[in-house]
């Protein structure tokens, strides 16, 4: 149960309760000793008050703490009423109720419930002490057993609630450590196909090189080797944490391709941008293609404009590769001119 | 046109003042002086030389932009030459009215070109350069024709003008007069400087860039 439906219950069980006194218990004390009209006021000012918490709990509202200032007039109309003598007797019909009613009114303030029944109590026993010739023994019980019946109440709905309030943090926990658990095992899945689709150029060239299908003595097999050379690169930066993931994804293959001898210059222009990762994978393929080629020297740049995104590469490479896959999000081209080839990936950002 | 170009060179490193030596006498250029401190193009031969070329990181650490504007509002043609290539000092010093900006990456034939074009009083614009204008964002920057930004694009990406003129399938004359209308545009915005209404003037006079290109 939550902190919530707690202090709902409570409230509606208290309700019940201070109605039923009201109704069954005083009501009856009231009549059987005619008080005068003071003590009708009280009765009339606590049905009053008792309608205005109904409609509270009813709309599930807080309960305004000035409230509590209704019961405690009643207390002092009430008692003042009171004949002679006739404190926490049987005529009393205000003590118990009016402490009920402040209880109702403040069980989600302890501190001020415990100073509003202290002052109702107070008040009761210096009119009982003002008004003499009553009996201390009876009034001791009375005050005694009222009151402790209340705190009791009290205690309870304080502990309901701090029992409410760990279960809640208790299960936030669990919750929170399920999601971390499934998002731990998504985010796995989600590298692990990454990967596998990735690696698709790699895995039949391996294939074929344990089947000895290929040799790396041909020309086509060491330029498969470098191509899968220059993805598997970009593919293990991809997941790397760093403030420009794309430029970090180029800089890779460069890397590769300057291992294998090219000379590679590469260009960067423009901020950085947030590029989505499936995005930078394909503005960066052709340009891995045409550097897996390349001979001598190669030219990578990178441009980011207001509204554009273009990676371009142009290379000695004679030669041209078809692009892996096809784009879904850039626009590739592809030319040669005066045996230089040229590749350039756009991406529009807005 | 290029016989008689002298040059001055602002830099604290001696192993690039040699190398810019060479390169430049390799060319034609006579280096008339060249000293760590600005000082050398205000005072002796350096004071009247055609072309300063001033090293934008001196040893101070900040970038020389103030030396750059002393040079620029006395009419004097900049060419700054920096170690760091980077888009927004590279825009600050053209608003300045450098007439190039070059890295120390970009090798003698960019900056052998370059002084030749300051001598005439033209700008000239390096792939690096193109590149920081293509990715200019600022609020103050000039409308460029489709075109126009096709060639500053291209240049930047394949540091071969030929390349760019078989691409677009224009002459080299044209991808140059593409690059210096760019220049002009860029001229024709920000703080005044004698050089750059000397590139404006010029290329109206030239019919290259007409004032409502502007």
């Amino acid at each position: 149960m939550t902190d919530h439906a707690v202090s709902v219950m409570t409230r509606q069980v208290l309700l019940v309760v201070v109605f039923a006194i009201q109704l069954v218990l005083t009501l009856p004390s009231l009549v059987a000793h005619s008080q005068g009209p003071a003590a009708w006021l009280a009765y009339g000012l606590l049905a009053a008050v008792l309608a205005i918490l109904a409609a509270h709990v009813a709309t599930g509202t807080r309960t305004p703490a000035y409230l509590a200032v209704a019961p405690l007039a009643a207390s002092v109309l009430a008692t003042a009423a009171l004949p002679a003598g006739a404190s926490f007797g049987p005529a009393d019909w205000a003590f118990g109720l009016v402490g009920w009613y402040l209880l109702l009114v403040l069980v989600e303030r302890p501190a001020a419930l415990v100073v509003a029944l202290s002052a109702h109590i107070c008040f009761s026993i210096a009119w009982f002490v003002h008004a003499g010739n009553g009996d201390v023994g009876t009034a001791g019980v009375v005050i005694l057993s009222g009151t402790s019946f209340q705190v009791g109440v009290l205690v309870i709905t304080r502990v309901l609630h701090r029992d409410a309030r760990l279960a809640a943090e208790a299960a936030a926990e669990h919750d929170a450590a399920r999601a971390r658990e499934e998002l731990a095992r998504q985010r796995e899945q989600d590298l692990k196909a990454g990967f596998e689709g990735q690696l698709g150029a790699l895995l039949p060239l391996l294939a074929d090189l344990a089947d000895e299908q290929v040799s790396v003595a041909d020309q086509a097999t060491r330029l498969r080797c470098s191509v899968a050379a220059v993805q598997l690169r970009r593919l293990f930066a991809e997941n790397d944490d760093v403030p420009d993931p794309l430029l970090h994804e180029l800089t890779a293959c460069v890397d590769v391709a300057e291992r294998r001898g090219v000379v590679v210059s590469l260009a960067v222009s423009g901020t950085a941008t947030s590029v989505p990762t499936e995005v930078r994978r394909e503005l960066v393929a052709p340009m891995a293609q045409a550097l897996a080629a390349a001979n001598g020297r190669a030219k990578v740049s990178l441009l980011r404009t207001a509204d554009e995104v273009r990676v371009a590469v142009v290379a000695d490479a004679p030669e041209t590769l078809p692009p892996p896959g096809r784009p879904v999000a850039v626009t590739v081209e592809t030319s040669v001119h005066s045996g230089l080839v040229r590749s350039e990936a756009r991406w529009r950002t807005a | 046109m290029a016989h008689g170009v002298t040059a001055v060179l602002v830099d604290d490193h001696p192993v690039v003042r040699a190398g810019v030596a060479h390169w430049l006498s390799t060319a034609d250029v006579e280096l008339v002086a060249s000293g760590e401190e600005p000082e050398v193009a205000w005072t002796g031969p350096g004071a009247t030389a055609d072309v300063v070329v001033l090293d934008l990181h001196l040893a101070g650490g900040t970038p020389a932009t103030a030396e750059l504007r002393r040079l620029v509002e006395d009419g004097r043609r900049v060419i700054v030459y920096s170690m760091r290539s980077d888009d927004e000092i590279a825009l600050l010093c053209l608003e300045i009215g450098a007439l190039s900006y070059l890295t120390k990456a970009e090798g003698a034939d960019h900056l052998v070109q370059a002084v030749k074009a300051a001598a005439r009083g033209q700008s000239y614009t390096p792939p690096a350069l193109a590149g920081a204008l293509a990715g200019d964002r600022s609020e103050t920057r000039p409308a460029l024709s489709p075109r126009e930004t096709e060639v500053l694009v291209e240049w930047f990406q394949s540091e071969s003008k030929e390349f760019v003129a078989q691409r677009l399938n224009i002459t080299l004359s044209t991808v140059n007069s593409h690059l210096e209308r760019i220049r002009v545009k860029y001229a024709a915005i920000g703080r005044q400087a004698p050089t750059k209404a000397a590139l404006v003037a010029r290329a109206i006079q030239d019919g290259l860039i007409g004032l409502d290109d502007l």
